[in-house]
Order: C-alpha cells, then structure tokens, then sequence
C-alpha cells in the first residue's frame, strides 16, 4: 500500500510521462503522510471503454467517466485533510504531466485497515508508524 | 493477482493457484476460490518511482476472522509465492479484505 492503478487509453502516454507520474504520485504520497517511498505502487493500465474497473481485491466495480481514471487502495487512518490533498496533489500532478484537462481525470481512493496487508512478510503498521516498522527491517526495492 | 510482466512465467500460475486454494481451505475454511491475473505490461508497473518486479495479491476473505487467522492466511500466501516463484520477501504483497468491507 498504497497501489495507485492509472487508467489510460491505450498508448496515450509515454514511457518518460508514467514514470513521471510514479515519481509525482510518490511524491505527494510521501509529502502528505509517513509512507516510506517504497510502499508506493503506481500501474498503468489500458482503459477498456467501459467506464468502470473491478475493485482491485476484487469484489464490486469502481465507475468513472472521464478518460483518464485513477483507482486507489491506500491505509486507512488519515484525517481527512491529509486524505483530500493526497487526491488532489494526484490529480493536479497527473494532469501536468499527461498534459490533459482537469476534467479528463478523476480519481477515487478506497481504504482499510493497514492489518489487512502483509509486505516483507510483515503486517503493515499503521499510518505514522512507519518509523518504528522500517527500522525492524528492510523495506523494499 | 497483479503480476509485472517477465516477473511470474505463466507455467508457475497453476501451482500458485493450488497453493492460494490450499491456504483458503486450511486456514479459513472457504474453498469457493476465484483467482484472476493482471500483468502489468513492462514498462507500466512502478514502486516508489522506479521500475517494479513486486506482485501484488488481494483478495476477498470471509469477514469476522481474528488477527491471528488473518496474519496466517497472509503469511501462507507470501510464503507459498515466495516458495514458488522465487521472489524476495519484499517482492510480494498479500491483502485481505473483508467480504463485505465497502471502504
């Protein structure tokens, strides 16, 4: 966590513009939360023109209607503050570098609690302890 | 089952399914599984920036399980990847989700 899934339409952004976006993504996760950079997973997947995507655990749809859509699973925990300028700063970032319209990207963001996720053979720890959890092991690559 | 292209060869597939089964049936007692594989095209899959070989399984489990029985199911599940395919410990990452969890 967290997993950041871009619809896009097939081939409409290069290679430099995603990794642009990973990169951006990390960045405003990171810079609104106590998420280590590698906790942060970015896919980019074709759009299939239906206009919705299966939750990524697999149980109900997300539905948008733009053509740029991104679909998140994060920890939940965070204040809401912390929560809207996560959304935000993803779109704000993703537009800038796909060089698209505010209102071609939208974006939802669902949670649960950080006990439900193992990475590195551990339970992941709650939003702001991080620290303690890096320090009892390595943390990603 | 998000997988990134190259990361999990195709003929791995059915014995990770078999060993994602087995742990549903032994651990949690459910053994109506539905396994399905998303690979992230080379090129396509990023972790904290950088070009990703993490494969990410979640799912859907019976709601009311204890912490214990959950952390087992998690662990069965890495593990078992890890045993299979090869990869590092920090190159899996295992989520359940209540069945009903609506967040």
């Amino acid at each position: 966590m967290p997993f950041y899934r871009c619809l896009i339409p097939k081939g409409s952004l290069s290679y430099d513009q995603r990794e642009r976006v990973a990169v951006a993504f990390t960045d405003v996760h990171c810079g609104n939360s106590t998420a280590p950079r590698s906790f942060v997973q970015v896919a980019f997947l074709n759009t299939d023109g239906s206009g919705e995507v299966r939750d990524s655990h697999g149980q109900g749809v997300m539905r948008y209607s733009t053509p740029f859509f991104i679909a998140g699973g994060n920890r939940a925990g965070r204040g809401e503050a912390v929560k809207g300028r996560i959304h935000d700063g993803l779109i704000e970032r993703f537009c800038e570098i796909a060089e698209v319209p505010r209102d071609q990207v939208s974006c939802q963001i669902s949670e649960a609690p950080a006990s439900w996720t193992m990475e590195a053979g551990r339970i992941l720890p709650e939003p702001g302890e991080e620290a303690e959890w890096v320090g009892h092991g390595a943390s990603g690559g | 089952m998000f997988v990134q292209e190259g990361c999990v060869p195709e003929d791995l597939r059915p014995g990770i399914a078999a060993a994602v089964e087995g742990i549903c049936l032994d651990v949690l007692g459910a053994g109506d599984v539905s396994i399905e594989w998303t690979v992230v095209a080379r090129g396509y899959g990023f972790r904290g920036g950088k070009p990703s070989t993490t494969s990410l399984v979640r799912g859907r489990i019976p709601d009311g399980c204890d912490r214990g029985t959950r952390a087992r199911f998690l662990m069965g599940i890495a593990d078992a990847w890890r045993r299979i395919t090869g990869a590092a410990e920090d190159e899996v990452i295992v989520s359940g989700r209540d069945w009903s969890w609506a967040g």
